[in-house]
């Protein structure tokens, strides 16, 4: 209950009057106590490719909040900034986790970044405070997914379609727990509301969205990608 | 001459025909500038250039074809003003046909149809835009006969008629200095260019608009190597055939090597400048489109800074118009994924609170999907109005149901509570749903309250059943577990008293 850790983090997007807006909130709201609080730092901000990796391997941040459009690099965005930043540590000699934060709905972008290595996909209509718990989840290492990336995972796994895994450690597709939990996140259920649901712990929910993020990343599917680049997330 | 023009300039009636201001008033017919030369796509026959020529000229085009014709049986002369004509005009970019066929085209009502045996296919009757009372159903038939892509069988007529009259010119020309064995390799010659080029002619300059017919590019190559063969030979011993032939085809070869690196880098500069024009129409695209609906929006959204519900709603319908522009949603119409964005964007903009929809699969619109569109759409409109955001959607399409949740954050209702008079839930969501063979199911929640809804649906290529069968009851809907989050299923209790909620 009482961790009183200090989350660092690099805000990365092309946009200052974004990353102002993001910085203001942020800090306002990690100002005000909560439940389960932890203090905010924000450690740099960047704008493009080059700067940000500058920043990311100056500043060791715990968390990085990433565009997935931006300018420099090989022209990936977000995707490149987390392939020249690989191997870096924060602080706490774990590895930089990036969150991915976008407007696009495009499929390709979203699995583009998830699968250079992103732990999370949320949009930039997120609510300051949701933002604030995606920060917290994926600074312990935990995947973060929305709505519409739970969606679109259930598609490109084939989900709907009623393929589910026989054992876990199939890469290829959901098990059935799993896509139950990615069922309920699409459906908007937050973590713990899903945990309650389906009478599990949140660590549980957690473990299994990590799990699923691990597929999405490893998974040589080989729809996954051709069906990124025909469709966007709805 | 200047008085007059200004006269008539301020008249304002036929001032285009004074423009240029070359001479005195033209007739009435001309009052339109004359069309461009350019070679007609429509109405051709082998490459377009006498009925562009006949547009031009404002002479029917069966004339135009009867001369080019006629003119091409002495010396000829017709078939080379053809060729040279083809290899010069232009063709018509992607005019309008309504524009393109003026009516400076008209009509030739008595024009006589010429006899297919010695004009060869060549006045075939396939002019553009006329329309012949006497002919008119074999015109028709033929006129889509010709135009299914057997352009070649033309061609072909053609060819045999220019071999049939070379070969008549032949037998008969012992009193004319006529020199059969120069003429038939020379009309195979230029036969087979004309296979050749009708090939190029149809093919796009980046990616074939229909594909290459490769067989019409061999026959017109090995007929003009026949002909190159048959000019060389002239004279000499069957023997001999075989090395000439050898020379033929050793010249060809050499000129293509030589000619190849040209030819692919006109070819490049090509595709760059297509590509290029390509990218400047999409960015007058987009220009024009920011300019319909982003800017046209800013400025409302300046002229209404002061009320925010109004800047959010009209932000959010902007934002979704730009979605379906970049996602082009037009690919989708028509599936049940386009119809429900079209029912959440109506929620929004009738009531300006967000609703995340999330749909995995899709499937084209059916009535009973229709049904469940509206029903999700009541659901959500009740959540927008009565309970508090976020407020989500999430439909899955599966491969024996679709089913559809709709949350919100609200304080929940109590359906017993609701008045009988009031038909939103009862009849618009659970009614309309049982009537279409679904289910639908309140659920009550510690934070809000979520409507489930499912309709079982059938793969496209079944047939379906004369009537709509209830959803099993046992179908696993959602991953709830009734024993202990008490809910009620409404699917096969039509009666609402019997409805459970959750507390």
């Amino acid at each position: 209950m009482t961790d009183p850790r200090t989350i660092r983090i690099v805000i990365v997007d092309d946009h200052h009057m974004f990353r102002t807006g993001v910085r203001a909130e942020l800090t306002t709201l990690a100002a005000t106590p909560r439940a389960g609080a932890f203090t905010l730092e924000i450690a740099g901000e960047a704008g493009a490719v080059e700067s940000a990796v500058k920043v990311i391997t100056e500043q060791r941040p715990d968390v990085v909040l990433l565009d997935v459009h931006l300018p420099g690099g090989d022209g990936h965005g977000g995707a490149d900034v987390i392939r020249a930043c690989a191997g870096v540590q924060s602080g706490a000699d774990v590895p930089v986790r990036f969150l991915a934060l976008s407007v696009s709905d495009a499929a390709e972008d979203v699995i583009a970044v998830i699968r250079a290595g992103a732990r999370g996909y949320v949009t930039k209509t997120i609510s300051a405070e949701e933002l604030l718990t995606a920060i917290g989840r994926v600074a312990d290492g935990d995947a973060v997914f929305s709505p519409r990336l739970a969606g679109f995972v259930l598609d490109a796994f084939g989900a709907t379609a009623g393929e589910v895994a026989e054992i876990d450690e199939e890469l290829d597709r959901l098990s059935a727990r799993e896509r139950e939990v990615m069922r309920l996140i699409a459906r908007g259920y937050q973590y713990k509301e899903v945990a309650k649901e389906l009478f599990i712990s949140v660590k549980t929910v957690e473990t299994h969205v990590s799990s699923v993020l691990r597929k999405l990343q490893l998974s040589s599917r080989h729809e996954l990608t051709a069906w990124a680049m025909g469709r966007r997330l709805l | 001459m200047v008085a007059l023009a200004r006269r008539v300039g301020q008249d304002g009636t036929v001032q285009t025909a004074y423009e240029n201001g070359t001479g005195p008033a033209r007739p009435a017919w001309r009052a339109t500038p004359r069309p461009p030369l350019v070679r007609q796509r429509q109405g051709k026959v082998i490459a377009g250039v006498a009925a562009g020529l006949a547009e031009h000229l404002g002479v029917p085009v069966v004339a135009v074809r009867v001369v080019l014709v006629l003119t091409s049986i002495p010396f000829g002369a017709g078939l080379v003003v053809y060729v040279f004509l083809w290899a010069t005009m232009r063709e018509v970019g992607d005019v309008d046909p309504a524009v393109a066929s003026t009516p400076t085209l008209s009509p030739a009502p008595g024009a006589p149809v010429a006899d297919p045996a010695t004009a060869g296919g060549a006045t075939t009757p396939t002019t553009a835009s006329t329309v012949r009372t006497q002919h008119h159903v074999d015109l028709a038939a033929m006129r889509t006969w010709l135009r299914s892509g057997n352009q070649a069988v033309v061609i072909t007529l053609l060819g045999v008629a220019a071999l049939a009259v070379a070969g008549a010119l032949w037998l008969g020309g012992a009193g004319l200095d006529v020199h059969a064995e120069l003429i038939l390799p020379v009309v195979a010659i230029v036969i087979g260019a004309i296979f050749f080029w009708s090939q190029l002619d149809d093919t796009d300059a980046i990616g074939a608009r229909r594909p290459v017919r490769w067989i019409w590019l061999v026959v017109g190559l090995g007929l003009t190597i026949l002909g190159l063969v048959g000019l060389l030979v002239r004279g000499t011993k069957l023997t001999e055939l075989w090395q000439v032939a050898g020379a033929v085809l050793a010249a060809l070869v050499g000129v293509a090597v030589l000619s190849a690196p040209w030819i692919l880098r006109l070819w490049s500069n090509l595709r760059l400048e297509q590509a290029a024009r390509i990218r400047a129409t999409e960015r007058a695209d987009i220009a024009a489109h920011l300019h319909d609906s982003v800017l046209q929006t800013l400025a409302l959204i300046q002229r209404q800074s002061g009320d925010a519900a109004t800047v959010a709603r009209l932000a959010r319908a902007q934002e979704r118009q730009l979605r379906s522009y970049l996602y082009d949603e037009d690919a989708r119409a028509g599936t049940l994924g386009a119809a429900l964005t079209a029912a959440m964007g109506e929620v929004e903009d009738l009531h300006g609170v967000p609703v995340q929809l999330v749909v995995t699969g899709d499937r084209p619109m059916d009535e009973h999907l229709d049904a469940l569109v509206k029903a999700v759409r009541e659901a959500t409109w009740n959540a927008v109005r009565h309970a508090s955001p976020p407020v989500s959607a999430y439909v899955e399409v599966g491969p024996d149901a679709v089913e559809a949740f709709v949350r919100d954050h609200g304080a929940g209702f109590d359906l017993d509570t609701v008045p009988d008079d009031r038909a939103g839930v009862r009849e618009s969501i659970i009614g309309r749903m049982e009537r279409h063979g679904g289910t639908a199911r309140i659920r009550r929640r510690a934070d809000g309250t979520e409507v489930e809804l499912r309709l079982p649906v059938r793969q496209p290529h079944e047939p379906e059943p004369a009537a709509t069968t209830p959803a099993p009851p046992g179908a696993p809907a959602a991953p709830t577990a009734p024993g202990t989050t008490p809910s009620t299923t409404t699917g096969s209790t039509p009666d609402p008293e019997t409805q459970e909620q959750a507390s």
